[in-house]
């Protein structure tokens, strides 16, 4: 090849590109450097054959469309080992082939490429294409904030050594220069040596997320303390724990008795509504979960931390009522599951949007989407039977009747304040208040003893999805479509902090063990963990494939479990912010996740119309040692499947005692 | 290029007063109309999700462009879904059925029932991990209307188990004894097999299974087979032997059972040769009828007296044959002495007044003369154990006086009964 040739090629391609000063400043080099051949050119046919392709380039759509079926080809007739790695470029070469396409203005090639490939990402990307498909001018890209980020941001593969070169020369060798340009502008191979890695592996590359991957693995680096708060009323007990048995040793007598003061007690205490029978059971579960105990904690001795914030106290009485519950609790293990007690909403018009329940199941809350909020006292309600079951059988005339002289004589209490649909509804740990969360951007705090709103929290711009209160009472925080969390006391109007950072709607929030941090979970198909006192990004969890939409902690602080619209339930480690295992059972939306009391056992609840109890101790045990078999292990953690009738889930809690509550509304459609 | 056509922002502009849009606009603007739908449908998705709900409404579409502060379209909720029409001589052209609405008819028209009011109900999901089988847990059935208010009492009473409906499975060794024991049933042989079948039916356990396929093939084989003695002391030995075992609670089958057993106790005609002891049959039967008596009862009430009531009413009707008169009188006797004082010995005298011509020489027919006689003799054995019973109440006398009593006694009943013939 003649340099002169060379020389013509540099000066179309840098007149095509429109590079006037580098046009220029070329060809004054080449005048300078005209005898001396410093370019060795001559030596490398394949680099001037890339020239020569790259000046020949006109730029037609139709090459999109022509190299990038020629690459998915050759990547699918690819060695087997190497495949899933090299499927895996095939995603984001893809979507950039249509952003550039679009990008120039080929609207109709950009459509037709578009339908013509979309089905082989459509299992995986299913929430992202159809977001792209609605990309359909230059301006979308840039006003697309999705779209705007996926240009702005360079995707990370994971990828090994051989497969790289496979790549390379592949792209090379049949002058697939699109391609290329696309693989070196948008794709930033981590190539390591060795063997391809393993595709469960892959999570990370299927969300794409705004900050780069190392960004995210820098932020998981930070410390966090993960375990639970010193002097907690479960450690007191413990201790008292080891004291008792002590003394049970000496006089058994004094057990005896104070064995049946208990089960008096509870009796009448019984909200719970256990029979007397069942509470035997437990007291015997108890009394061998006493033996058990001392041996789990000094194997699992969860760490102590001091809390960061000040701490509202507890009321004596209260604090006897607890240590009362943890001492009667049920050890659940995938050998004694949970009795289940069912809260079913009926006659809701399809206008229930979310549920809480209490933390001893003795009120049930509601928010509906005609603003209202509804408290029922399920220890009342027995009361009134007699009024509700004419109400419910002569309609509207005894009704009135009913609603008398206060007006407000139905079977739950009436809150009205707000002026949009609430979507989330969260009771305090000792029942006494209720907050609310709105569609008008509102958080409002009720009491239930005095049946009134007390306060108003002004402070998000938008709907705000998701309310919890801190499992110490007083803190709570929230989370809205302003792609904010915010952490509030109730003593001020004002929030406390407020931990941007999400890329999309914040649509879930929930209260580590230790109240020093919360997670967050979001349209961005992200969860992050936030330090509460610094209001810091502490951890992301990369992984979900689609809107994240309920968490739960475990109670020894070292897990989380998140759900989302697909049904996934992925269990994660917070110190390492890894994925210790994805639990797939439910087929849709998964609207809650509650952890048992002392962490063994997972429930989950669905619009599938079940319960599922997953067995999460031999998860966590078996994938510390063995992470890979993680998958395959799988289906053995589905401890048992509750079908409701025609139910969708709306709200699990555990009670101090193990019991789990459910709510959800009867939805026939007959 | 957009799935949005041309012609669709077309109209739209017409529809907003927009005649003379060019065509070249309406192109430039169809993308953007696709992706501003595409963007309301991704924020209206997310309302619908935080309803909790898997089904897009009209509200979430309302919420949704209240996010991007668009003036909502819907309006206040229609409640049904909205109906669109073909427009008519347009194949892609649709629009909304929007009905004028007079006033009046709607100020005028009757209230609609007030919706039922939002309660919340409470049942047992499980129980220690086991979903008890109660109606609100039953994945078939609806669920029962709102019964508002249910207590923690009643929470516990809740879990009560309601058997469903079974299908009742029987094992091939049930199949196979059953056709076996059915075989020699109806083989009429008074074999040493058959009498070994009935000691097994006595007292093997885990027949419980076929006890109501016994009772529906006992009383088939009563029903067509009156004229076959034979098979029907066979059948009356089966009902015995179950009625013997131990192991088996009969007493849900006993309704079906009765009437083939009282059929075989008072049936005009039993087997149909002269020759056919149809007697000891119905001596048989009498006792096993007696016994179902003696065990089931105190359980239930009502057996004894619609017994009684059955054989009486054969008893007094002077229409039916004295076969059957016989039968009613051993099944009383049977049933012991005190029933045979209250409801025989008061119905003796005009009993007897039918009885007379048919015992006399007068009755020409043999067999009946014969049938006569059967029934005074058991009539007479009836009436001098309930004397005798009477008698036992007094505390034993020295045996001649007591015995001449006895043999006085019953010379006087027979005595008065001669005289009065």
């Amino acid at each position: 090849m003649d340099e002169e040739q060379v020389v013509k090629f540099v000066e179309t391609y840098l007149k095509k590109k429109g590079f006037k000063q580098a046009e220029l400043a070329f060809q004054d080099e080449v005048q300078h450097n005209s005898n001396a051949n410093s370019v060795d050119i001559h030596s490398d046919p394949d680099l001037s054959l890339l020239l020569l392709s790259l000046s020949q380039s006109e730029d037609t759509p139709a090459r999109y469309n022509d190299e990038y079926s020629k690459l998915r080809s050759w990547t699918h007739s690819s060695l087997d080992l190497y495949k899933p790695e090299l499927l895996r470029v095939l995603y984001p070469v893809f979507v950039h082939c249509y952003m550039d396409l679009v990008a120039k203005g080929h609207m109709q090639e950009a459509r037709t490429f578009f339908n013509s490939f979309r089905e082989d990402h459509e299992m995986m990307h299913l929430r992202d294409l159809q977001k792209l498909e609605g990309v359909l001018s230059p301006s979308h890209l840039e006003e697309m904030e999705f779209a705007h980020t996926l240009r702005q941001s360079k995707v990370n593969i994971k990828i090994c050594q051989y497969s790289n070169e496979l790549l390379m020369q592949y792209l090379r060798n049949t002058k697939s220069t699109m391609m290329l340009g696309i693989v070196n502008d948008h794709i930033n191979f981590q190539v390591s040596p060795g063997q391809p890695s393993l595709i469960s592996d892959d999570a990370e590359v299927v969300t794409l997320i705004g900050s780069s991957q190392d960004a995210a693995n820098q932020i998981n680096k930070k410390e966090i303390h993960w375990g639970l708060l010193e002097d907690s009323l479960e450690e007191r007990l413990e201790n008292a724990g080891a004291l008792l048995s002590d003394s049970e040793k000496t006089e058994g007598e004094a057990k005896e008795g104070d064995l049946d003061e208990t089960k008096r007690r509870s009796i009448e205490g019984g909200k719970q509504g256990a029979s007397v029978k069942k509470l035997k059971k437990d007291k015997a579960a108890s009394a061998t979960a006493k033996v058990v105990r001392p041996e789990t904690n000094t194997g699992s001795m969860a760490p102590r931390v001091k809390s960061e914030l000040p701490l509202p106290v507890i009321p004596t009485e209260v604090e006897q009522s607890i240590v009362e519950d943890l001492r009667n609790r049920v050890q659940l293990s995938s050998a004694s599951l949970p009795s289940a007690s069912f809260y079913t909403f009926i006659n809701t018009h399809n206008g229930l949007n979310c549920s809480s329940i209490s933390h001893d199941g003795s009120l049930v809350a509601g928010g509906f989407s005609d603003s209202s909020l509804k408290v029922w006292d399920m220890a009342k309600l027995g009361q009134q039977s007699g009024n509700s079951v004419l109400q419910g059988e002569n309609d509207t005339a005894p009704s009135e009747h009913v609603l008398g002289p206060n007006g407000v004589k139905r079977s739950y209490s009436l809150f009205q304040g707000h002026s949009g649909p609430v979507y989330s509804a969260t009771f305090s740990p000792l029942g006494d208040f209720v907050l609310s969360s709105s569609a008008d951007t509102t958080i409002r705090l009720w009491s239930t003893k005095l049946n009134a709103n007390l306060v108003c929290y002004k402070g998000h711009n938008y709907p705000v999805w998701d309310v919890q209160f801190s499992p110490v009472g007083h803190y709570f925080a929230s989370a809205s479509h302003d792609r904010t969390a915010r952490i509030w006391s109730m003593d001020r109007i004002q929030p406390l902090r407020i931990m941007a950072g999400h890329l999309s709607d914040v649509d879930c929030v929930q209260w580590h063990a230790n109240c020093n941090y919360i997670a967050t979970g979001s349209s961005d198909k992200t969860v992050r963990l936030w330090d509460v006192q610094s209001g810091e990004c502490v951890r992301i969890f990369i992984g979900h494939r689609s809107m994240i939409l309920s968490l739960a902690m475990s109670p020894d602080g070292r897990y989380m479990a998140s759900a989302d619209e697909d049904g996934t339930i992925m269990m994660w480690d917070l110190s390492s912010g890894r994925c210790v295992l994805p639990l797939m059972g439910h087929n849709s939306c998964v609207w809650t996740l509650a952890f048992s009391c002392e962490g063994s056992m997972l429930a989950s609840g669905s619009a599938d119309c079940t319960v599922k109890l997953w067995d999460v101790t031999t998860s966590a045990k078996v994938t510390m040692t063995e992470e890979s078999k993680s998958g395959s292990a799988n289906r053995l953690r589905s401890l048992k499947t509750l079908p409701t009738k025609s139910t969708p889930v709306y709200t699990l809690r555990f009670s101090r005692r193990n019991l789990l509550f459910a709510a959800g509304v009867l939805s026939k459609s007959v | 290029m957009s799935i949005v056509p041309k012609e669709t922002i077309e109209v739209i502009a017409q529809s907003i007063g927009i005649n003379n849009l060019s065509e070249d606009a309406a192109l430039s603007l169809a993308p953007d109309v696709e992706y501003r739908m595409r963007e309301v449908m991704q924020e209206a998705i997310k309302c619908m999700r935080h309803s909790k709900r898997t089904i897009l409404t009209s509200d979430d579409v309302d919420a949704a462009l209240n996010l991007r502060n668009v003036e909502p379209i819907y309006g206040f909720a229609s409640g049904g879904p909205l109906q669109f029409k073909r427009a008519i001589g347009h194949r892609d052209l649709f629009y909304i059925d929007d009905k004028d609405v007079d006033f009046k008819d709607v100020i005028e028209a009757p209230l609609p029932k007030a919706p039922l009011d939002t309660s919340v109900v409470c049942h047992w999901l499980a129980i220690e991990g086991v979903q008890p089988a109660i109606p609100e847990n039953a994945p078939l059935e609806v669920i029962a209307p709102p019964s508002d208010g249910k207590n923690s009492e009643q929470k516990d009473k809740l879990p009560v188990d309601i058997k469903l409906p079974v299908k009742h499975v029987l094992s091939r060794e049930l199949q196979l004894y059953f056709d076996k024991i059915t075989e020699l049933t109806l083989r009429r042989s008074d074999s040493a097999l058959f009498k070994e079948a009935l000691v097994s039916l006595a007292t093997d356990s885990g027949l419980h299974p076929l006890v109501p396929y016994f009772t529906c093939f006992i009383a088939d084989e009563v029903a067509c087979g009156l004229n076959d003695y034979k098979l029907l002391f066979a059948l009356m030995r089966v009902v015995w032997s179950l009625l013997q075992n131990p192991h088996i609670h009969i007493e849900p089958y006993l309704h079906q059972l009765m009437p083939s057993v009282v059929t075989c106790l008072v049936a005009k005609r039993l087997g149909n040769r002269f020759a056919d002891n149809h007697w000891e049959l119905r001596d048989f039967t009498a006792s096993l009828v007696a016994s179902i008596c003696k065990r089931f009862g105190h359980i239930y009430g009502s057996l004894q007296t619609r017994l009684t009531k059955t054989l009486l009413n054969a008893l007094l009707d002077p229409k039916r044959s004295l076969t059957q008169h016989y039968g009613a009188i051993q099944g009383l006797a049977a049933l012991g002495p005190n029933v045979v004082r209250l409801l025989v010995l008061p119905n003796l005298e005009p009993y007897l007044r039918v009885l007379e011509p048919e015992i006399l020489e007068k009755q020409r027919n043999e067999m009946k003369r014969y049938e006569a006689w059967r029934v005074y003799g058991a009539l007479l054995r009836a009436a001098g154990q309930c004397i005798y019973d009477r008698l036992k109440i007094f505390p034993p006398l020295p045996s001649p006086p007591a015995h001449a009593v006895w043999r006085d006694n019953r010379k006087i009943v027979t005595c008065s009964i001669l005289c009065e013939i």
